[in-house]
């Protein structure tokens, strides 16, 4: 980790609207050839964020540097940005609408036309390259917005909600083509609401509420601060001593079986003693991390 | 950077151009415009089906008279004079119109004989109906005996009697006769009569500024076609502005297209390639129009009628496409502000209406300064940002004002497109990305001042 090239720096931006600040000093840094997870819940200033990031929009107050530059229009071109509103021209065929965008991010038409029927090909999309966008599916639109945002070979890409409406089998697909780019020391912004995938995809994480940073670094260092204080068990009985808060905060009851949060200070093994002698049978007593999902409702309910 | 916007103008040059929609447009309009030159040509070379008539001529000497105003050489010659009198007069009332356009049709006769003698006007009635019943003919006219006094009936019996057209030329040529024999039986002969009664020479010298005489005169019909045609592609062309504004903010995709390209350019992309667009259909337009009228004017001139084409000189032509871009850049930022303000077409809907009473005032000032191209209200109308690109190519058109005031309508219209374009690129830059509400007045308002 320490030989990170940090590629994307933010340094205390502020943008108010008015009266209201969505996004108040932050700070953070992106790297190349990792995914950086970008969470909050709706309304945080994600949005308000990424716009200053890919250029929409400019700071109050802060810089944000890309590639070690000023973020300028300039750098636009090296972006790619798949924003969670999304939206392509209704009556335009697939192919003009690539080329168009291709155009704007300045690729030449020629090697726009290649890398247009490369990726259609990829995508399983190729038979429905002089389609209009209203004969495709909603699938198949976000993945023809897809390509639109990787045409130019981007050296950041920004996904927001890149798998919402997408089926299992897109779902794994996109997957992997996130995996590849990461490979090929690019940048990526991943930025969503469902933390399983952020858990299974991130490498680093920054979690923001209410316009402020909650959490952010390594997923790894994150979820090791926290400690193992979470008991995966599966047992019948022992009610009363679940009950006691001084052992367990908190009992969320899944399927066949419950995730036990110890109280502060509560030794697992004290759990465990207590547990067997009020007969309670145990099949599964596991000492677990919290999950994300954990840290992001404790964090952000505070 | 100058790529990204030719890139926008490329797209929004074809997605006009390159549609059904565009090619029917363009190609049904000139149709439609020449439509009104054609079909009163056309109308004029259908002879209408002969109506067979009877005259009972009760007095013995009308009957002949009016025989011969029927025939069908004076019908024609009335009709080419009416024909004439209705081009040269552009403010005839709609009544004389119709009434000219009947004339201009005539209506032809074909003369039953018929033997009055010794019968009593009911007799006459009785037989003739009967033979129009077995189907001899279709019309009869009674003409009284006494044709000095004053409450004397003609009675006119048609099974035609819908038709104004045959009714005002029978009508005219019994008038004629009746007077004729009038002035025959007070002693007057005709030949004085037709000295007396003949219609002064009344001819029209337009000036210039200087006092010389201009040669053509038909400028006022040229420069009302040129109003219109500005006002229909400038309306046309300002929503069009406006819908596909709207439609980038209502898909979001405004929210990409920011990411890729300064917002500036992006507006400034798009209002250039519709404009591109407004211009290749303009200029398609003016070609086919002046094929037609050019054909329109030599089979009327055919037919007999006169025209004189209005003397367009090629600097008029340069006006014009200027007056056009000035017009087309100040109302495609309006509605490009508008596009940029509402959240769907339907509100868009509601707030075109005040730039398309903007352009439609501009055209009634139009009839103003056609009328009197010289006034101190055609000056101002035709200097005047958001009116000077529809009235100012009427003036020149009409009567070339100094260049100076050209220079000046030029100057304050482009003023108001640099004002208009600095304030439509700062609500563009902050409307396309407010999805869900539409922006009131004030917002927009601190938009406009804050950024």
């Amino acid at each position: 980790m320490e030989e990170n090239k940090v590629t994307l720096k933010a340094d205390s931006i502020t943008k108010s609207f008015g009266d209201f600040t969505a996004v108040d000093s932050l700070s953070f840094e992106a790297s190349a050839g990792r995914i950086f997870g970008f969470l909050g819940p709706n309304g945080a200033g994600k949005t308000t964020t990424i716009r200053m990031i890919v250029g929409i929009t400019v700071p109050d107050d802060g810089r944000i540097d890309l590639f070690g530059r000023k973020i300028s229009p300039a750098l636009q071109d090296r972006i790619g940005y798949l924003p969670e509103e999304r939206g392509l021209y209704k009556k335009m065929k697939v192919s003009d609408q690539l080329r168009y965008f291709a155009a704007l991010k300045g690729v030449a038409a020629k090697e726009a036309d290649k890398r247009i029927d490369e990726w259609l090909d990829r995508m399983n999309l190729s038979e429905w390259k002089e389609k209009k966008t209203t004969d495709l599916s909603k699938g198949m639109q976000q993945k023809v917005q897809f390509i639109a945002t990787m045409l130019h070979d981007p050296d950041l890409l920004i996904l927001d909600e890149p798998f919402s409406g997408l089926d299992p089998i897109n779902v794994e697909f996109m997957k992997e083509v996130i995996s590849e780019t990461k490979s090929k020391d690019k940048t990526i912004i991943f930025s969503t609401h469902m933390m399983d995938t952020a858990e299974k995809l991130c490498d680093d994480i920054l979690l923001i509420n209410k316009s402020k940073k909650v959490v952010s670094g390594s997923l790894r260092e994150i979820k090791e601060s926290y400690g193992k204080n979470v008991v995966s068990l599966r047992c019948t009985g022992g009610e009363e001593v679940l009950a006691d808060e001084t052992l367990a905060a908190k009992v969320i009851d899944h399927a066949d079986e419950r995730e036990v949060f110890l109280a502060k200070g509560a030794d697992p093994q004290k759990l465990l003693e207590k547990l067997l002698s009020a007969g309670a049978q145990i099949t599964k007593f596991q000492l677990i991390e919290p999950s994300l999902n954990d840290i992001f409702i404790e964090k952000i309910r505070g | 950077m100058m790529q990204k916007f030719l890139a926008v103008l490329k797209r929004e040059y074809k997605k006009v151009v390159f549609t059904w929609t565009f090619v029917i447009t363009t190609f049904l309009m000139p149709l439609i415009a020449s439509a009104f030159i054609f079909v009163p040509i056309l109308i004029f070379s259908i002879e209408g089906e002969s109506t067979r008539i009877a005259i009972a001529d009760l007095n013995g000497n009308v009957g002949a008279r009016l025989k011969d105003n029927l025939s069908p050489e004076k019908i024609a010659e009335k009709a080419r004079q009416a024909a004439k009198e209705s081009l040269s007069d552009l403010s005839a009332t709609q009544d004389e119109k119709m009434k000219r356009s009947a004339e201009q049709l005539g209506g032809t006769f074909t003369f039953v004989p018929y033997d009055p003698a010794g019968k009593s006007p009911e007799q006459i009635q009785t037989e003739l109906r009967a033979r129009i019943a077995k189907g001899e003919l279709e019309a009869f006219l009674i003409i009284p005996r006494d044709i000095g006094a004053r409450d004397g009936e003609y009675l006119y019996f048609s099974r035609k009697a819908g038709d104004f057209v045959i009714n005002s030329t029978l009508q005219d040529a019994l008038n004629e006769a009746v007077r004729s024999q009038r002035l025959a039986e007070a002693n007057i002969s005709e030949d004085l009569l037709k000295d007396l009664s003949r219609k002064v020479n009344f001819t029209i010298k337009p000036l210039t500024e200087t006092g010389e005489i201009k040669e053509d005169d038909s400028g006022p019909w040229a420069a009302f076609v040129v109003a219109m045609l500005i006002y229909v592609v400038l309306a046309i062309y300002g929503q069009a502005i406006m819908s596909a504004i709207v439609e980038e903010k209502e898909t979001r995709i405004s929210e990409v297209l920011f990411s890729s390209a300064r917002p500036f350019e992006l507006m400034m992309g798009k209002l250039v390639g519709v404009g591109l667009a407004g211009l290749t259909q303009l200029a398609i337009w003016i070609l086919t129009v002046s094929v037609f009228v050019g054909f329109g004017i030599a089979s009327a001139a055919a037919s007999g009628l006169e025209f004189t084409l209005p003397t367009i000189t090629l600097t008029m032509v340069a006006y014009f496409f200027l007056f056009f871009l000035l017009g087309y850049f100040i109302f495609a930022t309006i509605y490009a502000l508008i596009g940029s303000m509402v959240t769907n077409m339907q509100e868009g809907g509601q707030f075109a209406l005040p730039p398309i009473l903007l352009l439609l005032v501009g055209l009634y000032f139009c009839f103003a300064v056609i009328r009197d191209p010289n006034s101190s209200f055609a000056f101002w109308v035709s200097v005047a940002p958001f009116f000077a690109p529809i009235v100012m190519p009427v003036r020149i058109l009409a009567d070339t004002p100094p260049f100076w005031q050209i220079a000046l309508a030029v100057l304050l219209n482009g003023a108001a497109i640099v004002g208009l374009t600095w304030a439509a690129s700062r609500v563009y830059r902050v409307g396309m990305l407010m999805y869900g509400k539409r922006a009131t007045i004030p917002e927009v308002w601190k938009w406009i001042r804050q950024s």
